[in-house]
């Protein structure tokens, strides 16, 4: 006990040492988990499968990083670690499902900002390769239970492709789960601009915004077209073709390898990006707001899912219920659409993610059944995002990517106590226990 | 009252009724040709004669003299001299007063700011009272002669720039030299009480700014006297003051009692200008924005008079079901009720003029009046608000408003009733002279003919049909059944010219005719296709009797609908206080002593009379059963921006310590109603972050459906925001921001000590005025509200509420407080004040703070979660807040979070969103906790009020029930018909509706 104390001041002092070397802004201090090295069991605790039922007083056994084991009883390897969960909860890793996380550190500080690239058309761009391992936000989002993100580029009508982004490791391809997950698209705003800041008249703000969309049909067109010739000058050994990166990363998406992420929130822009990815023959997931209520038919009819951008946002508009963003969760669940819940995003947000549990819990509070608020924000999010495979649910040859906590996670008093990201057990420490434990020695000492 | 003012000199002679020989051409200028004296006396005889609303004489005859009414009468005989002008079939109005127009301004003025250098008037350039618009004024014959087809004849122009604009002048419409027409100047001064514009960087930009510069501008005009005076007095020995152009003028129009022409742009700064104008005594008129139906009750109660706008809104878009989502209820209330808005100022007894600016097709105008008729507005007082009402408000009812003797020969002469919109406006006569507005014509050729084409050798009878206007006829030929459009059919003054398609009648190409025009005839030569030559001619069969054409008769608006606000989510009638409510059961947190416990609570008139088991419920009592509910004290957010109008920011300025939130409070701003349904009932309403000195705060209940003072909270101690760091250093905003004083945080800690220096040298230049045994010729300092608020802190009267991240800049502001011996009443924010603890908890400052916020700028990278919780155990009064009107919707969810980060018990943690904020603002002797004699100020919860999982059921203000989920369906419901009537009345009237533009 005293040893371990020790430990910990030890660590802490190394903390504070290696804060007063290092540039503030350098790394993190946390250290990432070491690969799993012997099987783990945890015993005795409440696994929450999410996919399956939940068994009370359970065990989950992990080797090599993956699940190899779920039940109430069962017999471990010999090296396997038994670590005692008794009165916790095991359930997955949550999954943000739109963060900009690692692409940003200080929203204000336009050094620390990497989401979004020049140009309106930049499908080439990819999320992973400027994912920064040491920012500080990932300890802290990390220590409430996320363990994997989508970030996602922003900016310009195509922005690039996203990644699906673990929360743990030395170098963004330790950390990528998954990329490219989808390519950004930002619809063009439809409607006319009412504020008097930006008013521009009506016929100049829709010759934009249909220049806007033929930027996009352009650029779908020109891919189609490059991909074509490409195939005849392997076929035929020629003529050649020089060579255009951003219509070669289109190819995934128009072989459907991966899908559009389709940004637009208003209706009359939920309308026509779907009627655009349908008629380019594309997946689509939707990404966006309040308004997707009125288009639930349409979304069921196409089989089209959507990442609902929170719940903790206020309605657009004045007459709408002071529930709207609240109660649209529900909305989607019964209407049988396939949806996951997020963040709205921004690069605010990406400090504030840790937040993710609670914008499924509002939902909740409103109306949709708890189960499906908390698979909201794993098993959902992982089968949009195209990562059910690893992550989302506790499930036999998944990967070991879960939590251990004291209660139901989407309770804010909730503790998250450990935290498995493939195996690896990671640290739960971050900047802001740091300094709450250097300045509780501050006041120790008087 | 009024009678003051000095008419021009021809005025007055006009009104004594002399002869001014010379009457015509301006009385200084050199004659240089023939001189012209046609006589100037005309009598229009038998004429209907509306001499005033309700005072008419049906056959009447009016002598005009040199430009005035010499004689008005049923049985006045014309003198011998005068011209005689038959009316038998017209009428004759008083000619209508136009009380605020912009004739003649320039349109696009110069930028205000530029002349700031220039003249000796105040320093702000948004002042300029002293401006004469006359100079420049440079009228366009075409837009008179717009306003004469109206049936205008006079109208003040009142200069629009800046605030304080300038004073206005009364000119009537004829054509000539502005000399002729000018009637009077300096007339009324005019106040725009808007705000310049959001993006403008100087002083101010923000609404409460504006009102801010108003009340020290009326302040300083009444001081300058006084001083100005004392120094008369005295001119040796003491120090000069300053001369202010601006000041001068201002201060004589308050002596005078002058009228103060006050525009506003909206509702909610209407009611505010009838503050000001109530603060002040101002002898003032207000000019509306035509939606004056929204606040009758206050409007009646100021006894203020009003011009009144007639730019009814065009439909808005619903066609595509996408668009109509983007309209919102008040947009479409507004497009219903607007064309009402006279007829209900009018019942509500407020005196009103009717103003044409805003429209921007003048020919509305009428069209308009008429519409307001249809809805209710009677015809006598429509008249009345054109002539009589704005010549008694501006004073010029000797001279104009009314047809008698004596008065200007301003005059509207009509074919008949001038609210039938059937009836045609023939004319004006302005100052005697006459200014014909319908051209009738010379001649008329529409209606039937017999038409015979005296061809040799074909002789052809047909019929010809005229119709359309004189200017553009449609003529059709017919022969037995044969019908014939011509292809052209042409007057000019007598002459008609007419082309037959001759292929029907054996003729090759066109034929043509050109013909006299007589009253029943018409004839002359035609020319055939191969052009031979023949006569024709016509005999009339019938006159011109077009089918009238349906009047449009647009249904009565009926009442208003009774919502409270005018708008979305609005009661059908204020809460009622219930006398006595027994909160039965249920989990009761108190914040207070008696800590959680299951229990009752009795609420006797809006104070809680009791907590605990086994009260004695009086008969009387409401009782709310809160079985397996938890009940805790209303929320308070001690930091919010929500319900502040028209800007947050002064940000022009470092130091604004004069501006008020109080004066820009917006009642029907939708976040509070959202607030209350999240169980909030007290905000803490401050100025932005962006000066080291802010605005003064506004503390209010959210009373939803009150109005702006129904809402304050006149307990809470009187506070004013400050800010340090990367905000007022403007860090964050760009390149053109790096020269306002401070840019760093040293010159943040000076600006703040230097300004409490001047606020103490304030403190002793009244002392020793005040101590004065005689203070005659002694010029008294002057009133300044920016020091007279920073002296209110330095005597504990006002409370500091400091926006703060570093500890740097916290520890800063206390020594500053320490220095200066007051108490800092509450760090804002302070995300590193957990360095700090011990410090605050010494010096008794409050901390009102984010529950997690973090990394969205540089000085809040070391911003942690347990930052609360660290504080409150080092025995700082510790709050959260949301600074946010979708946060603040949650705040007993922020409370949670002390939990999870800090490990506070539940309780303690609730706190964070009750009794702590309500100790911070100085309102725990009211509010904060659930003790008896504290106001009846609760939540109900479904459950457990720091579970995500929990809904806020029930929110209660002082015994009245402002939020309840039940009640808030119901309202959805009201919404959504509510919309649904009145887009199908646009679709199925098939109003115009606007396309929609991108100006809002």
């Amino acid at each position: 006990m005293k040893n371990k104390a020790a430990q910990i001041y030890t660590g802490l002092a190394l903390g504070i040492l290696s804060l007063a070397l290092m540039s503030r802004l350098s790394a993190s201090d946390e250290i990432p988990g070491k690969k799993q090295s012997h099987p783990i069991a945890l015993i005795g605790g409440t696994i929450h499968t999410v996919s399956g039922t939940t068994i009370e007083n359970g065990y989950i056994l992990f080797e090599k990083g993956k699940i190899t084991a779920i039940g109430d009883s069962g017999t471990f390897p010999d090296s396997t670690e038994k670590i005692d969960v008794a009165g916790k909860h095991v359930y997955p890793g949550l999954i943000a499902a739109n963060t900009r996380i690692g692409l940003v550190e200080i929203t204000a500080v336009r050094s620390t900002r990497d989401f979004a690239e020049v140009t309106a058309i930049k499908p080439n761009i990819r999320a992973e390769s400027a994912i920064n391992p040491d920012s500080e936000l990932l300890p802290v989002t990390r220590a409430n239970g996320i363990t994997v993100v989508h970030t996602l580029p922003a900016g310009g009508l195509i922005a690039g492709t996203s990644a699906a982004i673990m929360l743990d490791g030395w170098t963004w391809e330790d950390l990528t789960l998954r990329a490219p997950i989808g390519l950004v698209v930002n619809w063009p705003f439809m409607g006319n601009k009412r504020s008097s800041v930006s008013a521009k008249k009506a016929k100049d703000q829709k010759k934009r915004r249909d220049e806007s969309i033929k930027q996009i049909r352009d650029i779908f067109a020109d891919a189609r077209a490059y991909l074509k010739a490409q195939e005849a000058e392997i076929a035929a050994g020629g003529p050649l073709h020089a060579s255009d990166i951003r219509l070669e990363a289109l190819a995934p998406v128009l072989n459907k390898e991966i899908p559009v992420l389709l940004q637009a929130r208003s209706l009359k822009e939920i309308q026509a990006a779907i009627d655009w990815a349908m008629a380019e023959d594309l997946d689509a997931v939707l990404m966006t707001g309040a308004d997707v209520r009125f288009a639930l038919s349409l979304l069921k009819e196409k089989k089209i899912p959507v990442i609902y951008e929170g719940t903790l946002a206020l309605p657009s508009r004045r007459w709408e219920p002071y529930d709207t963003r609240f109660t649209v969760p529900a909305k989607l669940y019964e209407a049988g659409v396939k949806f996951c819940i997020s963040s709205r995003g921004s690069a605010f947000d990406a400090a504030h993610e840790r937040n993710l549990p609670y914008q499924a819990a509002m939902a909740a509070a409103f109306g949709l059944p708890r189960d499906v608020a908390l698979k909201s924000i794993t098993l959902y999010a992982a089968q949009i995002l195209g990562i059910a495979d690893h992550v989302g649910s506790l499930e036999t040859g998944k990967d070991a990517t879960l939590i251990v906590t004291d209660g139901d996670p989407l309770e804010i008093r909730t503790q998250i106590e450990m935290q498995f990201i493939q195996g690896r057990k990671v640290q739960l420490t971050s900047k802001h226990t740091r300094l709450n434990e250097k300045y509780k020695i501050k006041y120790s000492r008087k | 009252m009024r009678k003051y003012h000095a008419l021009l000199s021809i005025i007055a002679a006009l009104s004594a009724g002399l002869t001014a020989p010379e009457a015509g051409i301006s009385q200084s200028k050199p004659v240089t040709g023939i001189r012209e004296n046609t006589p100037r006396v005309h009598a229009l005889i038998h004429a209907r004669i509306v001499q005033e609303p309700e005072r008419i004489i049906e056959d009447g005859t009016i002598v005009l003299r040199d430009g005035y009414i010499a004689a008005v009468g049923a049985h006045v005989r014309p003198p011998a001299d005068a011209r005689i002008w038959d009316y038998s079939g017209l009428t004759v109005y008083p000619g209508f007063i136009e009380p605020c127009s912009q004739l003649g301004l320039p349109k696009k003025p110069d930028s205000v700011e530029k002349k700031t250098t220039k003249g000796t008037g105040y320093w702000n350039p948004y002042v300029r009272p002293e401006t004469k618009i006359a100079a420049t004024l440079e009228v366009k014959a075409e837009d008179l002669e717009k306003m004469r087809k109206q049936g205008f004849t006079a109208a003040v122009i009142a200069p629009e720039t800046g605030i304080f604009t300038g004073a206005s002048l009364l000119v009537s419409l004829s054509s000539g030299k502005l000399n002729e027409n000018l009637l009077q100047t300096n007339l009324t001064q005019n106040i725009i009480f808007a705000r310049p514009g959001r993006r403008n960087r100087s002083y101010p930009n923000s609404q409460m700014g504006v009102i801010a510069l108003i009340r020290q501008t009326l302040l300083d005009a009444a001081w300058y006297q006084k001083a100005q005076r004392a120094y008369a007095v005295n001119p040796t020995r003491q120090k000069r003051p300053q001369y202010n152009s601006s000041l001068q003028v201002l201060a004589e129009a308050l002596q005078t009692k002058q009228v103060f022409a006050i525009k506003s742009k909206n509702d909610l700064n209407t009611l505010r200008a009838l503050k000001i104008i109530r603060e002040f005594g101002l002898n003032a008129w207000l000019i509306g924005n035509g939606e004056e139906y929204r606040h009758l009750a206050a409007l009646k109660k100021s006894r203020v008079p009003m011009i009144i706008p007639l730019n009814f809104p065009q439909a808005p878009a619903v066609d595509s079901p996408e668009e109509a989502l983007n309209v919102s209820l008040r947009e479409l209330n507004h497009w219903e009720t607007a064309p009402a808005n006279a007829r209900f100022v009018n019942k509500a007894g407020i005196p009103f003029a009717f103003t044409t600016s805003g429209l921007t097709n003048p020919a509305d105008f009428r069209k308009n009046i008429i519409r307001a008729i249809t809805q209710g507005l009677p015809k006598e007082t429509a008249l009345a608000a054109l002539t009589m009402v704005p010549a008694t408000v501006l004073g010029i009812d000797q001279q104009l408003g009314s047809i008698d003797r004596g008065k200007l020969a301003h005059l509207l002469v009509t074919d008949g009733d001038f609210f039938d919109s059937k009836s045609t406006l023939c004319s004006v006569w302005i100052n005697g002279q006459h200014h014909s507005i319908t051209q009738v014509p010379v001649a008329d050729p529409r209606g039937s003919w017999s038409l015979s084409l005296e061809i040799p050798g074909d002789v052809r009878q047909s019929k010809l049909s005229l119709t359309g206007k004189p200017e553009k006829l449609n003529g059709i030929l017919s022969i037995d059944s044969l019908k014939i459009k011509l292809k052209k059919a042409a007057l000019d003054i007598r002459r008609i010219t007419l082309l037959i398609p001759g292929d029907s009648l054996g003729y090759g190409g066109i034929i043509r005719l050109s013909g006299e025009v007589l009253k029943n005839r018409l004839a002359g030569a035609g020319l055939l296709p191969d052009g031979q030559r023949f006569q024709w001619q016509a005999r009339r069969t019938a006159g011109n009797d077009e089918p009238e054409k349906k009047r449009t008769t647009g249904k009565i608006a009926g009442k208003i609908t009774k919502s409270i606000p005018h708008d979305s989510y609005s009661y059908g009638k204020l809460p009622v206080q219930a006398p006595v409510i027994f909160v039965k059961g249920g989990t009761i947190w108190t914040s207070g002593p008696k800590g959680r416990i299951e229990a009752d609570m009795l609420i006797i008139r809006g104070k809680i009379a009791q907590v605990g088991k086994n009260i004695v419920v009086p008969a009387n009592a409401k009782t709310i059963d809160a079985t397996d509910k938890h009940i805790t004290p209303g929320l308070i957010d001690a930091h919010s921006h929500s319900g502040i109008h028209q800007g947050v920011n002064e940000s022009s300025q470092a130091v604004t310590a004069e501006v008020r939130v109080a004066d820009v409070i917006d009642p029907g701003a939708i976040a509070l109603y959202r607030e209350l349904a999240g169980g909030l009932t007290i905000i803490n309403q401050l100025h932005g972050s962006a000066n080291p000195i802010g605005g003064q705060n506004s503390v209010i209940k959210l009373r939803w459906g009150g109005d702006a003072q129904a809402l304050r909270l006149k307990d809470a101690q009187p506070g004013i925001k400050f800010a340090l760091g990367e905000n007022v250093k403007q860090s964050n905003r760009g390149d053109k921001f790096t020269s306002r004083y401070p840019q760093t945080r040293m010159g943040v800690e000076q600006i703040i000590f230097d300004r409490f220096k001047a606020a103490r040298d304030y403190e002793s230049a009244w002392t020793t005025y005040n101590a004065l045994k005689n203070k005659i010729g002694v010029i008294p300092p002057r009133r300044d509200l920016e020091l007279e608020t920073l002296l209110e802190i330095l005597q504990g009267k006002r409370a500091i509420h400091c926006h703060a991240y570093r500890q740097d800049e916290i520890l800063m502001l206390v020594r500053i407080a320490d220095y200066f011996g007051f108490k800092i009443g509450a760090f804002q924010h302070v995300l590193e004040g957990y360095k700090v603890a011990d410090i605050l908890a010494k010096h008794g400052a409050g901390a009102s703070t984010f529950s997690d916020w973090w990394a969205y700028k540089f000085e809040v990278y070391d911003a942690i979660p347990y930052n609360g919780a660290i504080m409150h155990n080092a025995g700082v009064v510790v709050s959260f807040n949301s600074d946010d009107a979708e946060l603040a919707r949650r705040m007993n969810l922020e409370a949670a979070k002390a939990v999870k980060y800090g490990g506070l018990a539940e309780e303690e943690a609730l706190k964070f969103a009750t009794l702590y904020p309500a100790k911070q603002l100085h309102i725990d002797h009211r509010v904060g906790s659930l003790e008896k004699g504290k106001d009846g100020d609760f939540v109900v919860w479904s459950g457990h009020p720091l579970s995500t999982f929990s809904r806020c059921e029930q929110t209660w203000i002082e015994g009245r029930k402002y939020f309840d989920l039940v009640q808030d369906l119901e309202m959805q419901k009201n919404i959504e018909k509510e919309r649904a009537r009145i887009i199908q009345k646009i679709l199925t009237t098939g109003a115009k509706s606007k396309q929609p533009k991108g100006k809002n």
